[in-house]
């Protein structure tokens, strides 16, 4: 019986006990200080204690909240930012703020799907920018949709949301020079940093981006749900717009309350997490080359396998990587009694995990934050597979 | 009250979260380097000074 944290809930112990390569995981395993600091602020409205005039999480100077905030803008090359609970709580702030009921909005082939719902919620109808055949998404693909959805609706495009690094492919995208494009006919442009931001450097600033959301959870080393919203200050007054309205009985308002954020987002061990881990954070973006050389290290050793194949850009310019195996592992999984589950299975026998269960044609992984020994033992692991299955492998 | 109770607690359990990391530093296998042994024989002193301050203001 495994061991319990409380009635049924069973112990977490996934990251002490495998090699975790789950995509959306990598970049949210907690720092060590993270791990204190929610040990500390375990409890509900815990960074609340000190909260005084204006009675605002952004305000908060104990815990350092309010200079996290400013620390957060800079991180990023923008100038205001605010605490979000995801990445996703960006996207709806942003589309709420510029998206009025059948405004087009422009969205990637490759674009998270909380990305749809925001703009569903605005009322915004959702046109998607076509991807090339090799999966990027282009500056003249830009252009041209943006003509195609004038030509069609007679509307500018209110919003154009983009992604860096894309996480199905894991792909770099030409973010400055599609944002470029969208600037030449006014349209306000959201970075979607949930793979990027904390992974490696992003200046929101040299993109020419008016808008950068990053996500705690997926690449912050913080408790989920987290994240930001960071803005140029052009637009600061429209997205952190306070609120206006009184009780029709009481004649109440709440004018320092921020609409879009609901008054306070992240009041407990996710915004404190989330500020435990920056310092860390700040420095590792330094380091990303070493992230991209164990990832290319890892496909390098997968790509001996003979038919196996790389779907994502190779070589690797970020540690998400799709792969594809359906000449390899996917032919043994057609016979093995197990079926797709041997893989998983196979590579939980040898402490690997994090690859969708039952998956042997196409499939990702995320080899952020490995060591150079751990990224060693999942080449060896898939290798070791390949050759107990009968496979091939140029070693 | 004994704040040194309350400080031995948590310090208590912000040294057993640093023996947690280099469990994970070392997955899968948690083979550590002779330098990473001489930390945890260190860390693990130090967790058992906090028991001994707990037994001590709160058990005596």
């Amino acid at each position: 019986m495994s061991l319990r944290c409380a009635g049924d809930i069973d112990t977490r112990s996934l990251e002490e006990m495998f090699i975790n390569l789950d995509p959306i995981q990598a970049g949210g395993r907690l720092t060590s200080e993270a791990m204190k600091a929610v040990i500390a602020y375990a409890d509900g409205y815990s960074v609340c204690d000190n909260c005084q005039k204006p009675a605002r999480l952004d305000a908060i100077s104990k815990p350092p909240l309010a200079t996290f905030h400013k620390d957060l803008a800079a991180f990023v090359e923008m100038d205001e930012a605010r605490l979000m609970p995801g990445a996703r709580r960006g996207f709806q702030a942003v589309a709420s703020s510029f998206v009025n009921p059948g405004d087009p909005v422009l969205v990637t082939s490759y674009c998270h799907y909380t990305t749809f719902v925001a703009v569903e919620v605005a009322g915004g109808v959702v046109y998607e920018i076509a991807a090339s055949p090799d999966h990027y998404s282009t500056p003249d693909m830009v252009a041209e949709r943006i003509e195609e959805v004038i030509a069609k609706t007679k509307r500018t495009p209110a919003l154009l949301f983009l992604e860096e690094v894309d996480y199905q492919y894991g792909n770099v995208h030409p973010v400055k020079e599609m944002a470029a494009v969208a600037h030449q006919y006014d349209i306000p442009v959201l970075y979607n940093g949930a793979y990027t931001v904390g992974i490696k450097e992003v200046s929101g600033a040299d993109f020419g981006v008016d808008f950068v959301v990053g996500s705690g959870h997926k690449s912050m080393a913080a408790p989920a749900p987290s994240g930001f919203l960071a803005t140029r200050a052009e637009y600061a007054d429209v997205v952190f717009r306070t609120s206006k309205v009184h009780g029709d009985l009481t004649g109440r308002n709440f004018p320092v309350k921020e609409v879009e954020l609901l008054g306070c987002t992240l009041m407990g061990n996710t915004s404190v997490g989330m500020m435990a881990s920056f310092p860390h954070v700040k420095e590792r973006v330094k380091h990303f080359d070493k992230e991209v050389a164990r990832a290319n290290k890892i496909i390098d050793a997968l790509l001996s396998i003979e038919g196996m194949e790389v779907v994502s850009e190779y070589p690797r310019k970020h540690t998400l990587t799709r792969m594809n195996s359906e000449k390899c592992f996917d032919p043994i999984a057609k016979k093995h009694k197990k079926r797709g589950f041997f893989l998983i299975s196979a590579l939980r026998e040898r402490h690997v995990t994090g690859i969708i269960p039952g998956s042997t044609k196409v499939w990702k992984m995320n080899s952020f934050g490995l060591t150079d020994r751990q990224a060693d033992w999942v080449a060896d692991a898939f290798l070791e597979i390949a050759e107990a299955e009968g496979l091939h492998v140029n070693r | 009250m004994s704040a040194r109770a309350v400080d031995a607690v948590f310090q208590g359990l912000y040294l057993l979260t640093d023996v947690r990391m280099m469990i994970r530093k070392s997955v899968p296998d948690h083979v550590l380097t002779e330098d990473e042994k001489k930390t945890l024989a260190k860390t693990l002193d130090k967790v058992e000074k906090q028991i001994a301050v707990l037994r001590e203001e709160l058990l005596a």
